[in-house]
């Protein structure tokens, strides 16, 4: 990266926030954590040979019978809560990146098209997305995955579903203003090839706004895929993430077994908070508005 | 003006009649309603009368016109669990739903709304810094959590207050409210908390980017210029300018509360009818989903219907004529 | 004038900005006084700290920005570190301030009435009907026609002109003893700026008001300042009575500032102050292979063009109009039947007030709007093809922009926005691409080493040299100029104006070139055209239409562009 590139610019700017660089630690130390869960797990709780039901609901710094200290306590099936965390924030990271990407893919396509090719195919692109925008994302996430059942596949279609058109509002948005200005003009005077003028000059101007969108976006779907699950119709048991967990230990909270429940929660929450602290600084600066 | 209503009234139309046909052919994709209605051990003959009683062995497209007929007449058809008309089951959930969601959307804009303009106008006061950050948490915080957290600490660890149901309630125009009483308040706090946070954060966000972005204008320049007081500043000049976007998504955010009150309905065991979806979901009770759907699609065109007349009467520059 | 103490006494005053990069002087120790009833310009260019100033006299500076010392006395009253609500009661009803851009100022979802109420209101108790005769009052002494019906509309309702009327009516409300203008005029077509400068100059001998009127045109300020003041780098360079400066400047930047003005130099010449070195000659034109001109086609031809901009329905509305349920919304016709003719060589300027439809037209010339109705034609050719998607055909017709910010893709280094064209078309390979950018960044004058630059690390002026290059680069014969120097000062115009004056002669170039400024026009065109409301009024060789105009429209605008006072031989 050079020095005086735009993102180098931008870097310097986004560093002068200490809570947004902490933010940003978080974000890729859970990452890091999430990928690496395996190795460092004290426990596979997938694993049902593992699983000793005596040592189920024990609250945190209780020595089980594998010897080692759960310092998050054991949930229902006795399952150590801080690796069952371990492997749901993997899950939940899975669903919220992979949804965000495609949702990311198929809006801004659909938004930058719409913009580029104007007339009846935008009014009709644009028509149906802000009917679907005007639908609640929650709601047309759990008929769908009601409709499609239980399963990976069919919760990252329903995210999908609920939250492209966010993506192709922004884009739509930001290609129009940019297609009206004068550089794109001139790309289109010189003449350059429509591809050259959407993927040189109009897409890396639209991707400020985008990349808010989508960190909102993927802390949404992370969100959205936590209410699904504990709603019951997420993803299924064998495969808990951090919202399955906290649904498991809801049952368990009324008789103060709170651990079951809370700490997937803060952990779900932790990522949330930081994702969006992240966006935060992002749509800050992004916001010409606010320049002086 | 007028042309802008027909317009909208004539693609209100059109999008229920799309809307019908998209739940109408979606919902019945899932599973076999057959095994709710009637026992596994009940013979052929009851199962085949079953089917065509209810007109399941014709063409989807036939039942569809037959479905849209009698949704023309009001009847949306019988629950299959609770063996009684959906209009009628809904109709009776829905005051329960909609005291939930008023009181969590009006709190959460009377709330928010000023906090957000404090925060906006001072962005690096300690307050404001304490408002965002409060802000922050809740937008990221998922609703069904903060429901767990609430009920853990006020209704059993505290108990101050009930977990669930909706308390004692007396009559308004003949429909049963819980807000009438002590006792149904005291329910009606915890679930409307729970279903406000998230408002709660989205309006104080909202009101803090359009008051900061405001303050930066030459309209405040300029007032500032003609001597008028900051108060007078805030109240005359900086609220009517970003009405119009805190509208837009109080309308929109008042539809999507409805949707959410799945979530907090299910936690705290309110009788309304986003817990109805949820059951119904479950037992597969098709004309509960359908109806329930249709009814949503209906408040959601009504208010941005009415979010797009009240932008005629906040925004001027809207309005048709020129000297 | 009449003696006694100063109305307002500026003294060292210093105004500071606390930014990431340090601290920056905008105001760097002015002083001057003002006498009752007195008008003072202040000029400048951009950056010089004359609206600094205006803003730190009424203590409107804004963080990171802070009056750092010195001192402003108002009829003997020290106002800096007054306490904001003791100034604040000054403000409006002894000092006020009217601004650039009244569609800005204005709130727009307020009426007039409203607004001119809440100024009224900040000084004095008024019940709802005074404030509303004062406000009808206020409007038609400002000269608004129907003030009554005015009051209670709403911004948008008026044109810029009027707004700006009301902007001034809320400044004169409580009859202050100051009014600071800043740029009040800039924002405005040139026969509107006529007619707010004479209103102007009357009120203030009515009331008696002072007046710092602050612009970055010399020939306004000269048209109703007694003194003048000129600016630069936060300090003023010289003061005195208005005509003994501008016909007498005794400092070399106030004499720079006049002879980069193209209406004090021949037309044609090359401007005194436009730059030094002659920049290195452009690189060599590809062989010509374009096709041969049809015989007798003339060289260049928009032949009644027309460009109509309507609000399209959505389609269940357009269904309703069809059906005749709903009235369509009138379309805007900005180019009305147009033709036009440009021989080879020539340099056609086209003038007119903004919504004449001249950069339409010029847009439509360069094959970026595609004509309603019909055809523009280069060498006999069509520039777009026809058909429900319009596409450029040649790439002999380039365009420069007005403004080099926008006209340059942030995100892409300099070398490639003029490469990538190039490219593009073949006119130079990969291999030699870098080398080509640079000896076309030599040939607009900049350091061939700024071509991995990115746009936002030049100045203005740089950038519209960049600009310059990305079309030359495309080795056109005709350039649509659309306003290139109308956002720039004038002593980069000055430049600017002299690189096209050369570079024209050196690739042969045919202009078009579009320009609300009449005098730049008439510095660089050989012909003008006079666009007036979609149509071309006049049109004829430049000393003819300027000397003699026919046409009323012509005439009006011609008379009403500020004149500087010319030097006394």
């Amino acid at each position: 990266m050079r020095k005086d590139s735009p993102l180098a610019r931008f870097w310097s700017e986004f560093r002068e926030s200490r809570v947004a660089v902490a933010a940003l630690v978080v974000v890729v130390l859970m990452i890091g954590v999430a990928l690496l869960a395996p190795l460092i797990a004290p426990q596979n709780p997938y694993d049902l040979a593992n699983l000793v039901l005596s040592d189920a609901r024990r609250p945190p710094g209780y020595v089980g019978s594998g010897g080692y200290t759960h310092w998050l306590g054991t949930d229902a099936q006795g399952r150590d809560l801080l690796s069952a965390i371990l492997y749901g924030l993997r899950i939940s990271l899975q669903m919220g990146l992979v949804a965000g990407a495609i949702a990311f893919a198929i809006g801004v396509t659909l938004g930058i098209a719409a913009a580029y090719l104007g007339g009846r195919r935008e009014a009709f692109i644009m028509r149906v997305i802000d009917l679907q925008l005007a639908f609640p994302a929650i709601l047309l996430a759990l008929v769908i995955s009601a409709l499609l059942g239980q399963g990976k596949a069919q919760l990252i279609a329903a995210l999908v579903a609920a939250q492209y058109a966010y993506f192709a509002r922004t884009a739509h948005g930001a290609a129009s203003a940019e297609r009206g200005k004068d550089y794109v003009e001139a790309a289109l005077s010189t003449p350059l090839p429509a591809r050259q003028v959407i993927w040189r000059h109009i897409l890396p101007n639209c991707l400020p706004p985008l990349i808010v969108v989508a960190t909102v976006q993927v802390a949404n779907a992370i969100a959205l895929e936590a209410t699904l699950s504990f709603l019951g119709v997420g993803l299924p048991v064998t495969e808990p993430s951090l919202g399955s967990l906290i649904a498991n230990g809801f049952q368990y909270m009324l008789s103060g077994r709170y651990w079951i429940s809370i700490y997937p929660g803060l952990a779900l929450i932790l990522l949330i908070v930081a994702i969006n602290l992240v966006g935060d600084q992002i749509r800050d600066q992004v916001n010409p508005r606010l320049k002086r | 003006m007028l042309t802008h209503v027909i317009e909208r009234v004539l693609q209100a139309l059109a999008v229920m009649l799309v809307m019908s046909a998209l739940v109408f052919v979606g919902v019945y994709a899932i599973g076999n309603p057959i095994d709710v209605l009637i026992g596994p051990d009940v013979s052929q003959d009851i199962r085949l009368d079953t089917i065509a009683r209810y007109g399941l062995d014709r063409p989807l497209w036939e039942q569809y016109v037959t479905f849209l007929g009698r949704v023309l007449h009001g009847d949306f058809g019988r629950s299959f669990v609770f063996g009684m008309p959906v209009l009628e089951l809904i109709l009776s959930r829905l005051p329960a739903t909609l005291e939930l969601t008023l009181a969590a959307v009006f709190g959460a804009a009377l709330i928010g709304i000023p906090a957000g303009i404090y925060a906006g106008y001072r962005p690096d006061s300690p307050f404001s810094k304490l408002i965002m950050a409060l802000s922050i948490l809740g937008f990221s915080v998922p609703t069904f959590w903060i429901g767990l957290v609430l009920i853990m600490t006020f209704a059993v660890e505290l108990s101050w207050l009930p977990a669930g149901g909706r308390g004692e309630t007396a009559q308004l125009f003949g429909v049963e409210w819980s807000f009438l009483t002590l006792n149904g308040l005291s329910h009606l706090f915890l679930p409307a908390l729970n279903l406000a946070f998230f408002k709660l954060a989205l309006m104080t966000r909202l009101a803090r980017a359009g008051t900061r972005e405001v303050m930066l204008t030459d309209t405040v320049k300029f007032a500032r210029a003609a001597g008028i007081s900051e108060g007078v500043i805030l109240r005359r000049h900086v609220l009517r300018l970003i009405s119009i976007p805190l509208v837009t998504v109080f309308g929109l955010e008042f539809a999507s509360t409805l949707a959410f009150a799945v979530v907090t309905e299910t936690i705290f065991s309110w009788p309304g009818i986003g817990k109805l979806i949820i059951d119904s979901i479950q037992s597969l009770d098709r004309p509960v989903m359908v109806a329930y759907l249709m009814l949503v699609a209906f408040v959601f065109i009504m208010i941005n219907f009415l979010v797009d007349l009240t932008y005629f009467a906040l925004d001027p520059r809207l309005r048709k004529g020129r000297a | 004038m009449s003696a006694g103490a100063p109305l307002l006494e500026v003294s060292d005053l210093t105004t500071q900005f606390f930014t990431r990069a340090g601290v920056v002087k905008a105001v760097d120790g002015v002083s001057f006084s003002l006498r009752r009833g007195e008008v003072m310009g202040l000029v400048g260019e951009s950056g010089s700290g004359k609206s600094v100033t205006g803003f730190s006299i009424i203590g409107l500076i804004d963080p990171p920005g802070r009056v750092a010392g010195g001192s402003v006395k108002l009829e003997g009253h020290e106002l800096v570190g007054l306490p904001p609500d003791q100034l604040r009661t000054l403000r409006g009803r002894v000092v006020s301030m009217v601004f650039q851009d009244p569609l800005m100022t204005l709130n727009p979802v307020l009426t007039i009435g409203e607004q001119i109420r809440l100024a009224l209101e900040a000084h004095q108790k008024v019940s709802a009907a005074e404030a509303r005769s004062r406000a009808i009052a206020g409007l038609a002494q400002v000269r608004i026609p129907r003030p009554e019906a005015t009051v209670d509309f709403y911004p948008h309702q008026l044109s810029g002109g009027m707004r700006q009327r009301v902007a001034i009516a809320i400044a004169l409300l409580h009859r202050p003893k100051l009014i600071i203008c800043d740029e009040p005029t800039t924002a405005l077509d040139v026969s509107i700026q006529a007619e707010i400068l004479a209103e102007m100059k009357e009120l203030v001998a009515e009331l008696g008001t002072a007046l710092i009127w602050i612009s970055h045109d010399l020939a306004t300020v000269a048209s109703i300042a007694q003194h003048v003041a000129v600016m630069r780098l936060g300090k003023i360079v010289e003061a005195g009575p208005t005509l003994d400066v501008l016909t007498r400047p005794q400092h070399a930047y106030t004499r720079a500032l006049l002879d980069a003005l193209p209406s004090r130099a021949k037309p044609g010449e090359f401007l005194l102050r436009g730059g030094g070195v002659p920049d290195a000659a452009p690189p060599a034109r590809r062989p010509v292979t374009a096709a041969a001109p049809v015989p007798g086609a003339p060289y260049f031809v928009a032949d009644r063009v027309s460009k109509r901009f309507e609000a399209r329905p959505g389609a269940l509305c357009g269904l309703g109009q069809k059906l005749g349920l709903v009235q369509p919304p009138p379309a805007v016709m900005a180019v009305d039947e147009v033709s036009l003719v440009v021989r080879r060589g020539e340099a056609l300027g086209l003038v007119g007030e903004s919504g004449s439809g001249k950069s339409t037209l010029g847009r439509m010339a360069a094959g970026i709007y595609a004509p309603s109705s019909g055809t523009v034609r280069f060498e006999g050719r069509p520039v777009m093809s026809a058909g429900a998607e319009p596409k450029k055909l040649t790439i002999r017709v380039q365009t420069i922009f007005q403004d080099p910010f926008a006209s340059l893709n942030p995100r892409m280094r300099v070398s490639d926005s003029i490469a990538e064209g190039p490219l593009a078309h073949g006119l130079v390979d990969k291999a030699g691409s870098a080398a080509y950018v640079r000896d076309w960044l030599a040939a607009v004058g900049l350091d061939p080493a700024f071509a991995e630059r990115y746009p936002h690390q030049f100045s203005g002026g740089q950038r519209q040299r960049v600009a310059i290059a990305r079309a030359l680069a495309m080795q056109p014969d005709l350039v649509v100029c659309d306003e290139p120097v109308a956002s720039l000062d004038v002593s980069i115009q000055a430049q600017i104006i002299n690189l096209l004056m050369r570079l024209r002669a050196e690739l042969g170039l045919t202009l078009i070139f579009i320009s609300h400024d009449l005098s730049v026009v008439r510095h660089l065109c050989d012909r003008v055209a006079v666009m007036y409301r979609g149509r071309i009024v006049e049109e004829g060789p430049a000393g003819q239409v300027y000397d003699n105009p026919q046409h009323d429209y012509t005439k009006r605008l011609l008379a009403a562009v500020p004149v500087l006072p010319e030097a006394a031989a």
